[in-house]
Order: structure tokens, then sequence, then C-alpha cells
């Protein structure tokens, strides 16, 4: 018997509008992407130069850390040699990335987008059914722990709970104090993401940068196996690095590429337009002519020194 | 009990019969204008903050330093044969403040609506003005120029494709874009960075703001620059500048462009 | 608690509750906020009682790497008592400090099995009956039980001393480099630290589960207190730092694998242990060094070696500042007499 339940009608009604949540996915960021390195090119791959903290805003224990970094000891301590890259280092984009959106398999929610990074088969899971975060006391990870959530279409991530790591390869460190915030969004096969870095122990300001992705289907991403070997015989209590005031490589940035020996000590200020006006004369005036790094990218290439 | 058969088509028939005569009733009305529609307020001041590039960007590059464009070789070339001398004696000193290299010059942004339907961005690096025209295209008789003739909209977000009847599906979602996309065409052969890495006439210029906010309450800008050109690029050249919300306008440091 | 108080005690977990309401009105603060976290497999660790606390359970019973400060005793026994009801049978000091080894007291108050050990367990749930086949062996390094004794307050007159004033100590104690047991189904190793933080630290391996308790060897958020009064040293404390090393191997992409129970801080793995033990390392060097440049302590702290690592490792309610962690550093240095940095 065909009978109408007005309220029955109206309570389905309103229902099926609320299950129109933003836990359906408000963009789509799955796929597979290869990174843009039209930005940074010669840091973000071959790797930063030594004493090069230009635009970082690194605090004095910051900037102290990283004049003490030796890279011997990426290979000297056994432990550091298989040391994947953090949750923010890792959105520099040195390595290719798979996106997976993770459903619920009942109510087909957009419940998490998993990441999956080609360099060490890093792995993150930025979670969107407002989980609570662990315990101050649980254990720190290299991807952090992230929750998202939904600005119209632009994905907003927080992460906590992450390991030490680093902001530049070149010793600038990051301390386990820090957070970051990202920001995903994208515009046809492009995804931009913001992140910022918040780091009590390291910075003075947050660090704001932003890479950009573009959508690679045809990306096979394979194994990144990294193995752990002594390679080279030592002292158990060995751990290389520079004495204060000893590190005798940090002038080379300065002196190679022209530019004022105090502005590649970083700091807030070098962040700002209107650092120019104070930052003084080169030493050394940079070289006639490009010498290291001209033609990272020519032709959508590499990135040589030459 | 509604369930299955009779009653579940009923169902469906109200909702869609519902929300058909939602859309009836009294006529609609003009659209909103561009500025009433602006899901973000992108004006105010903007400081750039140069976490990135910042050899390339804080200082005039070394000649022939092209590194992270994706150039060609005819690009290359005139990379490695730039003379800012020559470009003074033309009085070509603003060849670097052109709409594909302004947003990576350090400086600040004055971002206001002149009206409904035009944005204006200000640069105090190199004194240059933008307008983002919310319609229309570049007039004929426009000449070319540094900042070009840009075209703004506010980027379309999802819409459900198919119609309003939600047989067999969940409920069908709209989502609104935050962004605001400009195409730019119309340029005068510039550089994309001071020590005259080019771009050529033919290039256009497709960027898109963002606006966000930090849990610290600070704002930052984000400007995403996708530069194609068919004669000095390999590919479409992407950046992405970052700025930072200012109080007011202070710190407003305006400075004539330079060559070197 | 006093010897009445000791054998009025029943053997229930009613009286537990007694014993935590007595406990927390003699501390005359409200009980403490514990948390209890899953290590791995049964294996938990307790935070909040005073020193990290770990706690094995099982059919055998509940195995606890130290026992906290003795005001958490209470609360700390509520907790464990979410996790097993089970005898405490064994209770492992990593050291003498108040804030591991307060609780022992109190623990051995307790009767071994609080079920009851007739056949009919129900039914002497609630009687105070003792099971010598279950007694709590509270095991340490030799020089734990030594320092403790120490640190008796003498007899007064009157006083006979006997098996109350033992109450708490680790009178099974072992004095050679290792001591293994195995409980709840797993091999457990005690390694003892020579002359780390103390001359008496053990490292507790419980091998099945992965997982190593190491005292306050390793404090992740605080720069480590080298007890030179008791026996601590730069050198052993690297030492043992290393040995956690080795003890320790991590899961995919070098996180995971074998969790540490540090004494004071977060769960960590190798990776966060290779960051402290490398920190120590870089400082002992730093104030090495300037020994060797003939600098006074004064001068040495005025350096401020340590300005890069304190953001991290200070905060206003350290127990150790950067200036004692130097000093500490500098007076073992200069009674070791070592005259130039390691070599490689």
């Amino acid at each position: 018997m065909f009978q109408f339940r007005p309220l029955r009608l109206f309570s389905a009604a309103v229902l099926a509008a609320v299950s129109a949540s933003p836990a359906f996915a408000q963009a789509d960021f799955s796929g597979h992407w290869a990174p843009l390195f039209h930005e940074d090119h010669p840091e973000r791959l071959p790797g930063p130069e030594l004493g090069d903290y230009l635009g970082i805003p690194l605090s004095e224990a910051g900037r102290l850390r990283a004049d003490s970094y030796d890279a011997d000891r990426i290979s000297v301590v056994p432990e550091y040699e298989c040391r994947p890259h953090a949750g923010d280092y890792m959105m520099r984009g040195l390595s290719n990335m798979r996106v997976d959106a993770i459903r619920d398999p009942v109510t087909s929610r957009l419940t998490a987008f998993h990441l999956r990074m080609g360099f060490q088969e890093m792995e993150r899971t930025i979670y969107l059914d407002g989980r609570p975060r662990p315990s101050a006391n649980a254990p720190h990870t290299w991807s952090g722990f992230s929750v998202g959530t939904w600005q119209d279409n632009v994905l907003n991530a927080y992460t906590t709970h992450l390991k030490e790591n680093y902001i530049r390869r070149n010793g600038i460190p990051a301390s386990d104090k820090r957070t970051f915030t990202e920001h995903w969004v994208r515009h046809g096969n492009y995804l931009t993401i913001e992140t910022v870095i918040t780091d009590p122990a390291i910075l003075t300001e947050p660090l704001v940068r932003s890479q950009t992705w573009v959508l690679d289907p045809t990306q096979q991403m394979g194994r990144d196996i990294c193995e752990t070997v002594p390679e080279v015989p030592k002292a158990a209590d060995y751990v290389p690095h520079h004495l204060p005031g000893t590190n005798p490589f940090l002038r080379e940035v300065a002196d190679w590429y022209g530019l004022p020996a105090e502005a590649t000590r970083g700091g807030a200020d070098t962040m700002y337009p209107e650092y120019r006006k104070k930052m003084g004369k080169p030493a050394n005036p940079p070289p006639a002519i490009c010498v290291r790094y001209c033609n990272c990218g020519l032709n959508g290439g590499g990135c040589n020194v030459q | 009990m509604i369930g299955h058969g009779p009653n579940r088509v009923a169902l469906l028939l109200v909702m869609w019969g519902v929300s058909v005569s939602a859309q009836r009733g009294a006529p609609p009305g003009p659209p909103p204008t561009p500025k009433a529609a602006a899901p973000v307020d992108l004006t105010g001041y903007w400081v750039s903050l140069v976490t990135e590039d910042w050899r390339w960007r804080m200082v005039t590059p070394i000649k022939g330093d092209s590194a992270s464009v994706p150039l060609n070789p005819a690009g290359k070339k005139i990379t490695n044969e730039w003379d800012p001398a020559k470009d003074e004696a033309a009085g070509n000193q603003c060849k670097a403040y052109g709409a594909a290299a302004i947003m990576r010059m350090p400086g600040r942004l004055h971002i206001t609506w002149v009206d409904d339907n035009t944005l204006k961005v200000e640069t105090d690096a190199g004194t240059q003005t933008r307008i983002l025209h919310f319609a229309g295209t570049a007039p004929a008789t426009e000449k070319p120029s540094w900042q070009g003739y840009s075209v703004a909209r506010w980027e379309g977000g999802l819409t459900p494709v198919g119609g309003q009847l939600p047989l067999g599906l969940g409920p069908r979602q709209s989502t609104r874009s935050r962004s605001l996309e400009v195409e730019t065409t119309n340029l005068r052969a510039g550089y994309l960075r001071k020590n005259g890495v080019p771009y050529s006439s033919k290039a256009t210029v497709t960027e898109y703001f963002e606006r966000f906010t930090e849990p610290d309450g600070n704002d930052h800008l984000m400007v995403m620059t996708v530069v194609t050109d068919p004669e000095y690029l390999a590919r479409p050249f992407v950046v992405t500048s970052d700025f930072k919300h200012e109080a007011d306008g202070s710190k407003w440091d305006p400075a004539p462009c330079t060559a070197r | 608690m006093g010897r009445a108080m000791h054998k009025a005690f029943p053997a229930s977990l009613a009286a537990a509750a007694v014993v935590v309401a007595a406990v927390s009105s003699r501390a005359q603060q409200p009980p403490p906020m514990l948390e209890t976290l899953r290590v791995q497999n049964n294996v938990y660790a307790i935070f909040g009682a005073g020193g990290n606390v770990t706690v094995q359970v099982g059919t055998d019973g509940v195995l606890v790497v130290d026992t906290g400060l003795a005001s958490s005793a209470g609360a700390l026994l509520a907790e464990i008592r979410k996790l097993s009801t089970g005898p405490i049978r064994f209770i492992v000091n990593t050291h003498a400090h108040p804030d591991h080894v307060g609780g022992n007291a109190a623990f051995s108050g307790l009767p071994p099995d609080p079920r009851g050990v007739t056949p009919d367990r129900a039914a002497n749930a609630a009687a105070a009956i003792a099971d010598p086949l279950q007694p709590l062996n509270i095991i340490a390094h030799e020089n734990v039980l030594n320092r403790m004794v120490k640190a008796l307050p003498p007899l007064q007159p009157g006083q006979t001393g006997g098996s109350e004033r033992l109450r708490g100590m680790p009178i099974d104690e072992y004095f050679a480099p290792t001591k293994d047991m195995h409980f709840n189904g797993e091999a457990i190793v005690l390694y003892h630290e020579p002359r780390a933080h103390t001359d008496g630290d053990t490292v507790v391996l419980f091998r099945g589960s992965d997982v190593v308790s190491a005292g306050d060897i390793f404090t992740p958020d605080a720069y480590p207190f080298i007890d030179l009064a008791a026996g601590g040293s730069v050198a052993g404390e690297i030492a043992a730092l290393n040995h956690i090393l080795q003890l320790a191997v991590p899961g995919h992409t070098e996180e995971g694998g074998t969790y540490i129970v540090a004494g004071h801080g977060r769960l960590c793995d190798e990776a966060d242990v290779v960051e402290f033990r490398d920190m120590i390392v870089i400082v002992r060097d730093r104030v090495q060094d300037m020994i060797n440049r003939k600098a006074t302590l004064d001068q040495i702290k005025g350096a401020r070696l340590t300005r890069d690592y304190d953001p991290e490792y200070v905060t206003p309610t350290s127990f150790v500042k950067a200036d004692q962690f130097v000093e500490a550093i500098y007076n073992d240095l200069r009674r070791a007499g070592l005259s130039g940095p390691p070599t490689r």
C-alpha cells in the first residue's frame, strides 16, 4: 500500500542534507606527482652549499648547530646512513610522490590521504577523520602526526610529533619541538603545497616555503631500499663535528657567488626586502660569468655543478 | 519505514521537487559582482618572504646563471648575452619587472579594489601597477606592456555534473574555490630574472592567488606563476611566491626599476 | 608505612585502594595524573609517577622497572592494576635515585597475590593471605643496594633494624655484568652500565617485546644528570648510550623496531638515542677543547658551549641546567685527566 509519511520524509531529507558533509573530498589530490625544481634546484637536488643559510630565520642556536655540522656524520655514524627525510622536508619535493585517497569501506567518506615518496620509501598519512592527536609521551616519527581540514578547495594540515631532522641538508637542523602547517591546493595538473614550519629551538620566525608538483600518471615508483653498513672504522665515542668557530667551509658560498658574508649567516632579517639596504657589499665580487650550477633545468633537464 | 519500493521513489521525487521549487519563485537577481562574490579577501599590504631562490632574487644573479629555469637553447643563448648597459641605454630598466617576474621581486604589494570588477596590484619594487580585469579581453588597440593585460576570475569550483537527481548515488556536493585565477597576455618581452633570463612577447602568464591563515593568526599570500613561452622555455616555468600580510603600508618603500 | 600498617594490610584490591588513600593523604597532594601507553606486546610505560615506569604483564604476574616517587606509589599501583591483577613478582631498579625507587617500600607492603592463593581464589579474594610461592623480588645492581643502605638514617636508641628497615631494598642484587631472567614468556636481560648516570645503572632489555628500559641514562628532553657523586661519568654515560644503540634495531625507514623507555620523557627509538648521544659527545668535545686550551671553569661556562642545544634540553623546570651539565663534564674530564679529544 503506497503511503506518504510526511514526518519521516522530512527526517530523511534532513538526514540526506546532513550527510552531505565536507568529509567528502573538496579536491582530489590522489595520483602520481612529480616535483618541479623551478625554484632552488641546486639546493634541493645536488644539495645546498655549506654555510648557505640565506633566507632562513635562524636563531643563534640554529646557527651554531648548523656551523657545527660535519657531513661525515652521515657515513661515519651508521644510524644516520639510512635516515629518511622528515614529513616537512619531504615536501621540498626531492622525490616523486604518490597520493592515495583512503576511504571508509562502508560510507566511502574520505578519511585520509596517504603519501608515499620514492626516496627511502617514506610514507605519511594526513588524517581527515578528526581523530585526536597522540599523547605528548607517544613516540615521534619522521613523518609526524598530521590532521587535515578542508577550507573550500584547500586542504589545511597540521603536523606534530616529528623527530629531529633538517631544514637544509647542509646542517641546518629541525628540532623535535617543531610543528608545521601545510596548505594544499590543486589547479589542473599542478599541486602546490605551502609549508610553514614553526621551530622554537631553531627558528625565530615561521619558515614559509612552497613547492609545486605536476601530475605524472606514467610514473612508476620502484623500491628505494637502504641498508645500514658500517663504512668507516671509528672510535665508539667519535661523532664528526666542527668545534665552534672552526668550520673552514662557511665562507665558500659567499666567495663563490659574490654574496655578503653576513647575509649567508641567515636570520629573519634576510627574508625581507629591506635587508638589501643594510646587507653591505660582498668581500669578493661575484664572478663575471656563472661557473657553478649555471644550467640546472636547461631543457627541463637535471643539475650538475658545471 | 521508508525502505524500498514506492515509498523510496516518492521520497526521491519529493526531494527533487523541493529542489526545483526552490529555484522557482522570485525572478533571479543580477549575479553578484566579483568584489561581492570574492570568496577570500586579497586586499591589503603584503611583504615578500624571500626564503627561496634567495641568490636569484635578493641580489642580481651572476650573468649566465639560469639555474632552475627550464630554458631552451635559444633562451640560454639570450641569457649568456645579457648586457645591462644596453637595457639602460634603451630605457628598459623595467625589463625584469614585468608580469612574468614581478611577483619574484623582493618588495611589497598593495592590493585594492578599483571598482566592483577590477583589482589593482601595486608593487613598491619598480613602482609597477597591475590591473586585473574581471571581464573582457585585451582591446585590439592595447599595446604590449611590461604588465600586459590581465583577465581575472574567481576560479570555478566543482559543481555537480548530471543535474540534481541523486538516483543511486550519494548527495551531490558543490565545492567552492578560494583561488583567484589571472591570465596575462599582451606582454612586452622581458626578463624572468634580473640577469637577463628572457621571456618573449609570445609568453603568457597564468597565476593563482591564494590566501592562507595560519594557527598563529598570520596571513600568507601565495602566488603561483606559470609562464608559458614557446620561444624561450622548454616547458612551462612554475614558481610560487610567498608573502606575509602587514597591518598597514608603513613600510611601503617605492624604488625605481634598475637594470643591474 | 609503619609496621602496624603493614600487618593490617589486607590482600585484596580494596586494600590497594586503602594504600592509595593513605599515601595520597599522607602526601597532602592530589594524586598525580599518570598516563599509561602500550609500548609493544605486553610491555607498557607509565608516565608521571616521577621517573618513567615500565610494566610487563602476563600469566606469570607483573614485572615493574622502577617505581617512581614514594608519593606516587598509590596512583602507580592503581595504574598497574588496570593492566593486570596478577602478583607483582619483580621490581627492577635502574638506579638508586628516589624518583625511581620511591615506590619500592609501598610495593613491598603488598601481598604477593591479591587474588588469594587457595584453590577457591574467588572466595579468598579479600583474604589477607600471603603466598610464599610468589614473593616479590627487588633486583638492582649491588651498587644500588649499597647506596640505598648507606642512605638509611642511623638507628635510633632502642631501634633494632631488621627486615622492616630493609623493606623496599633491592636485596636480590647482582654484581656480574649481566643478569638473565625469563618471565611472561620472554627473555629479559639486565645489563649493568658501569659509571654512567651513576655507578649502579641497569638497562633492561625485554628481548621478545623488543623494548629497552634505559633509566636516566637516556632523557630525551633534558640534559643527562651525570651524578659524579654517585659514581657517574661522561665516558660511562656515552658508553651506556652506545650499548643501547647496539641493543636497538630500528624498523623500516629507521624508526620503530626497538622502543626505548627513557628515564624521563617520551617513548623513543634508536634515532632519538643517537641524537642524544651525539649531543653529549659534541658538548664533551667542546669542553675538552677548552680544557686543552687551559680555560677555567668560569671561562668555559661563559663560552655558553651548549647554546645550540639549550632550547631543546632546558626548560624553566629542568633538573639539569646548562651550567650544571657543563660543570659535570668539566669536573669529570679533569678528574679523568684526558689529554685530548678521542681519536678515530
